[in-house]
């Protein structure tokens, strides 16, 4: 078996093995590309000279060429001019103040399943469904009527609040009373505890129940 | 706790009348819940009266003696954080040396402790 000699001969090139197929143009130094999303390793703020690593720094300097390739690409990516879009979305208001000046409120999508749900409704729904009764006539002639309704409601609601609310402030203890007042005060307040106190609480917690019981027992025979 | 039965044990805390301390006992110390007890214990101990302490203090199933730990353990902190203590260790002084149950005087030993260590 021969082996093969390895020379060279005269005039014949070949490929350097130690040479490397890296470009210089990867140089993140040199790296000037501005149109791109990311400007990478580029170091925006220090220049081109700094060759300190700083791991903490160099992630801040990563986010920051982000947002500033970000906002070269949301700059090239605008195509419609602004006026336009403010136009746009003007026409379309103009449109649904339209649609809503000249349509009948029967017509609006929903409406009728609103109106034939509150029929059954005594007492608030009884009321908007007497004024939706007038069909034929415009949202904007309906918007008062709406707004009295509405308005009553809201009444009726803050009556109920002041109510709910003067009944908090009423259950305030009082100062100024003499001893033998906040004792039946306390009496009064314990029956009306232990008369609230649901069956149902009794029923799930049994346990807890018998247990309170048995304490006072317990502190009764102890007192005695 | 509720707030009506709290504001009546606030009031009868900073009543002067001396039956006052009768009501809190009756009502407060006697209560089948924790918390009211709690709450009446240590307005006893803030009152800071002979008989008010007493209660709290010399009394089997109230205050330091509750079977309850944390009314016991309350009430303890409260009289820590009173400012004057004489009528307090006056009181656990003559529950040590004459109180008749063991387990009372054993807590009031234990009190008087943690007092003179604070």
């Amino acid at each position: 078996m021969d082996i093969n000699k390895v020379e060279l001969s005269l005039g014949q090139k070949i490929a350097n093995p130690f040479k490397t197929t890296r470009k210089s143009d990867t140089n993140p130094f040199e790296y000037k590309n501005f149109e791109g999303n990311t400007l990478q390793f580029a170091d925006v703020f220090e220049g081109f000279n700094s060759k300190e690593v700083n791991f903490k720094g160099n992630k801040l300097k990563m986010i920051s060429s982000s947002v500033m390739g970000s906002l070269t690409k949301l700059h090239n990516s605008i195509t419609e001019p602004i006026v336009n879009f403010v136009n746009r979305i003007r026409t379309g208001i103009t449109h649904a103040w339209d649609y809503a000046a000249h349509t009948n409120i029967t017509d609006v999508a929903g409406i009728r399943n609103i109106k034939d749900g509150i029929l059954g409704i005594k007492d608030y729904g009884k009321n908007i469904t007497d004024y939706l009764s007038g069909i034929g006539s415009k949202i904007s002639d309906k918007m008062s009527f709406l707004n009295k309704d509405v308005t009553e409601i809201g009444h009726d609601l803050s009556d109920k609040w002041t109510s709910l609310i003067s009944g908090i402030n009423t259950s305030k203890i009082p100062s100024g009373l003499t001893v033998a007042e906040y004792k039946a005060l306390w009496i009064k307040e314990n029956e009306l505890l232990a008369s609230q106190l649901p069956a149902k609480e009794i029923a799930l917690n049994p346990s807890q129940v018998a247990k309170e019981i048995t304490l006072t027992n317990t502190t009764k025979e102890m007192v005695a | 706790m509720n707030k009506n039965v709290a504001e009546i044990i606030d009031a009868l805390a900073a009543h002067e009348d001396h039956t006052s301390i009768e009501v809190l006992e009756e009502l407060g110390t006697n209560s089948p819940d924790n918390e009211v007890r709690e709450y009446t214990s240590r307005a006893l101990v803030r009152k800071n009266v002979h008989d008010s302490l007493a209660i709290v203090i010399i009394n089997q199933g109230k205050g330091i003696n509750d079977l309850s730990p944390s009314v016991a353990m309350s009430t303890i902190n409260e009289i820590l954080s009173l400012k004057d203590k004489s009528e307090v260790i006056k009181i656990l002084d003559d529950t040590i040396n004459m109180h008749s149950d063991e387990n009372v005087k054993e807590n009031a030993r234990s009190v008087k402790s943690l007092l003179a260590l604070s």
